[in-house]
């Protein structure tokens, strides 16, 4: 094969190379950070670069040590890292987050064979065992610095909603961050910069997006908490990491590039909306996403191409 | 990059901005006439000839030397008029060809003909004289594989359009370009002979809108012939400008774009009653049953990183060295030397030096192109399927190239992994890098090939 290779073409290539795509999700994902620090302190920061350095050297130390091609410059594992901790409250203890790195890379990507090859999003799965084994250390959120100084801790805003209160954040407030939620997930319009950098260098499938984050809103908005038709759509909207999960979350390209992907995108909307509407948990991102993922490949399978020349066969 | 009007075949790319092109578009071509040629016997991949000549005997230019003896052959003829030095066995692209070296004596200039600067009457010749000439001429394919032309057009289909590919959507190629612009007389007699030929009913010259000069002067040839008195094959005759995409000039991509039909799995264009030929070709046509020259020479682009590109007229046997060479020598140490396009041409050499030879020209040639080697290392499919969209035959390049990998060669078929054109798009797009383009053909040889091993077991 490698004389093949040498003799036959194309010779020439397009620039776009995976470190590049991967690189654009990591930059488009720093204003989010920025936001991070500016409501939460700069112990996000340095709980960023944390989580960066040990999903980094997770894979490289794996790829040493299985002998594999080592690859864990190329990006990707930044990025699982900063999407794991921007899932995460900024009081989460440091050890919680260096599990749930190792364990999103080492298990749920490496053991599956390595980029491309994960049947769930690992930083979707790093959250989950965090929400199973600690659910204390993602239960407990904090007020942003720019509302309160002190370190006050309260539910997310879709949480305390659940619990029957009435939310005490304006929509403006929920858009531009100032709520408690996870580090990453509370400014939306940051998170939207970032999503429009990522649409720009075309390398982020926004109609998945979309229909995700329309079927939940649309869904929820119908069967609201007093009836029909009575759903809060802005709060479903801002008031949860919904744009951070149907953004970033969701258009991991393993799963949202097959064929069927706005089926996908909508099984997952569903999902969601249905654990946000019927389950005592608020938000369903995690969940719903996850379980499209595992049918992403079945759902590819409904979908037939058509091949050049092939006639149809009538069943 | 957005592209207002779309192509009318699936996937495709956009390789480069037009920079490669932009480097010979613009050069006139040039004819050359080296001391000695070197003509080889297999013109093309399966096109064996017999030589009919020994080393001493006297040739004079047109005169054939070689009885075609396969299937994909046709006859060929001496380039040049002297004396045959030798005939031996010569190296060419990894695989020994026997060849007849001829020394270069004679008289190279030709006037100008009549069909070459006005449209002619074709009234004199019947569909038999045309086809009768194209096969004594031997006239193959200019473009791609060089398939004999006359057997294309000797089919007992029935034929309704014929296409002339002017698309040339290869990047860094400009040798139809040119022809297109320089023998725009030459072009439209020969598509009015291959029209006859074939006895369709309408003939389109496909060019690529990226060529608007080629298309409005051949417009304005033929809005010229129409006034000056319109025959039955200028009224069948039209130019299609199509939106630039690679790769329009495949043949069955070209028809789909154009007529929106799919030539059938396994089949042949005339099956969907298509006839497709090059520019090239058309004008080579003209060339021989209109000139009575045979096909001895063809334009070859010779560009990418070497001091003076151009476009050159050189006789069938020209040697790749003496033509780069003519054109100020290669400029970059880590290079590779690749015949015809960067998309689908194989590459004959890397770092070259200048020293030995390279390969001669042939029937086919289109080009000689020289890129600074940029091997890449391959890394892992992050399943972007960027590869499936691009792909011109609708396949899943990445999921092939998993199963040949794994030798699983009944998922390759179910794969449709014979339906790969090898244009080279998968590979281009992969931001991993993953040779995507070679594994895909090679699944396709294979499974082929078993397709054939149960036809037999079958019989």
């Amino acid at each position: 094969m490698s004389e093949a290779r040498v003799i036959n073409g194309p010779h020439i290539r397009a620039e776009k190379t995976t470190r590049a795509v991967m690189m654009d999700v990591a930059i488009s994902l720093v204003p989010a950070l920025l936001g991070a620090i500016y409501y939460f302190g700069i112990r996000a920061l340095y709980l960023a670069g944390l989580s960066v350095a040990v999903c980094v050297l997770t894979e490289y130390i794996w790829q040493k040590l299985a002998k594999k091609p080592v690859t864990a410059g190329d990006f990707s594992a930044v990025v699982t890292g900063l999407l794991l901790v921007f899932n995460m409250p900024v009081t989460v203890p440091v050890w919680v987050l260096v599990a749930a790195d190792v364990f999103s890379i080492l298990l749920v990507k490496q053991m599956f064979g390595g980029l491309g090859n994960n049947f769930v999003n690992p930083a979707l799965m790093g959250r989950l065992l965090v929400m199973v084994a600690w659910p204390q250390a993602v239960m407990e959120y904090v007020v942003p610095k720019t509302v309160s100084v002190d370190t006050v801790s309260a539910a997310t805003v879709l949480g305390s909603v659940k619990g029957g209160n009435t939310p005490e954040y304006s929509y403006l407030q929920m858009f531009l961050g100032e709520m408690p939620g996870a580090m990453g997930e509370t400014s939306k319009l940051l998170l939207l910069v970032g999503f429009g950098y990522l649409c720009y260098k075309g390398v982020v499938n926004a109609e998945a997006a979309f229909t995700y984050i329309a079927t939940v809103t649309v869904l929820t908005f119908i069967f609201g908490p007093e009836g029909l038709f009575t759903g809060d759509i802005l709060l479903n909207l801002f008031g949860g990491g919904l744009i951070m999960g149907g953004c970033y979350m969701l258009t991991d390209y393993v799963f949202v590039s097959r064929r069927g992907k706005l089926l996908y995108a909508a099984i997952a909307g569903v999902i969601t909306a249905a654990i946000r509407i019927f389950s005592v948990y608020p938000e369903g991102i995690c969940f719903g996403i996850l379980t499209a993922n595992c049918m992403a490949g079945m759902l590819s399978l409904l979908y037939k191409k058509h091949v050049y020349g092939i006639r149809k066969i009538k069943a | 990059m957005w592209k207002n009007k779309k192509s009318g075949f699936t996937g495709g790319i956009h390789p480069t901005d037009g920079y490669d092109k932009a480097m010979t578009m613009n050069l006139p071509v040039r004819e050359y006439w080296p001391e000695t040629v070197t003509i080889l016997t297999q013109q093309s991949f399966g096109g064996k000839c017999t030589l009919l000549v020994k080393p001493g005997d006297k040739v004079i230019k047109g005169s054939q030397i070689g009885k075609p003896e396969a299937f994909m052959a046709a006859p060929l003829h001496a380039s040049v008029s002297g004396e045959v030095l030798d005939v031996k066995e010569i190296r060419q692209q990894n695989r020994m060809v026997l060849s007849c070296i001829i020394k270069n004596e004679g008289e190279n200039r030709r006037e100008a003909q009549k069909y070459e600067t006005e449209m002619v009457s074709l009234e004199a010749y019947s569909k038999e004289v045309i086809l009768a000439g194209i096969r004594d001429g031997g006239l193959t394919g200019m473009g791609g594989a060089g398939f004999p032309t006359h057997k294309k057009y000797e089919t007992d289909k029935s034929i309704d359009s014929l296409l002339i590919n002017g698309a040339e959507c290869e990047p860094f190629l400009t040798c139809d370009y040119r022809l297109m612009l320089e023998q725009g007389y030459g072009i439209l007699n020969g598509i009015c002979l291959l029209l006859k030929a074939s006895g369709a009913r309408k003939a389109y010259l496909c060019i690529e809108d990226n060529k608007p000069e080629a298309i409005s002067s051949l417009r304005r040839i033929l809005e010229a012939a129409k006034q000056n008195g319109e025959t039955e094959e200028t009224k069948k005759l039209e130019i299609r400008e199509l939106p630039a995409k690679y790769p329009q000039g495949g043949e069955r991509q070209l028809i789909q774009a154009v007529l929106g039909r799919e030539v059938p799995q396994g089949g042949l264009p005339a099956d969907v009653g298509v006839i497709v030929s090059n520019v090239g070709t058309a004008k080579a046509a003209a060339d021989m049953v209109l000139g009575g020259m045979p096909l001895i020479q063809r334009i070859v682009t010779v560009t990418g990183c070497v001091k003076e590109p151009g476009n050159y007229l050189v006789p069938l046997g020209t040697s790749a060295k003496e033509l780069l060479a003519l054109c100020g020598g290669v400029t970059v140490e880590k290079n590779r030397i690749i015949a015809g396009g960067p998309m689908t041409g194989p590459c004959v050499a890397s770092d070259w030096t200048g020293e030995e030879e390279l390969f001669y020209v042939t029937k086919n040639t289109c080009g000689i192109l020289v890129l600074p080697d940029s091997r890449q290392e391959e890394s892992p499919c992050m399943r972007c399927c960027g590869c499936e969209n691009v792909c011109p035959a609708g396949l899943t390049p990445y999921a092939i190239d998993f199963a040949f990998r794994e030798e699983d060669y009944d998922l390759c078929e179910s794969l449709y992994a014979s339906e790969c054109i090898a244009c080279g798009c998968c590979s281009y797009t992969c931001p991993a890098k993953r040779e995507l383009s070679v594994s895909t053909r090679m699944a396709r040889d294979m499974v082929k090939q078993r397709m054939r091993e149960r036809a037999v077991q079958k019989a």
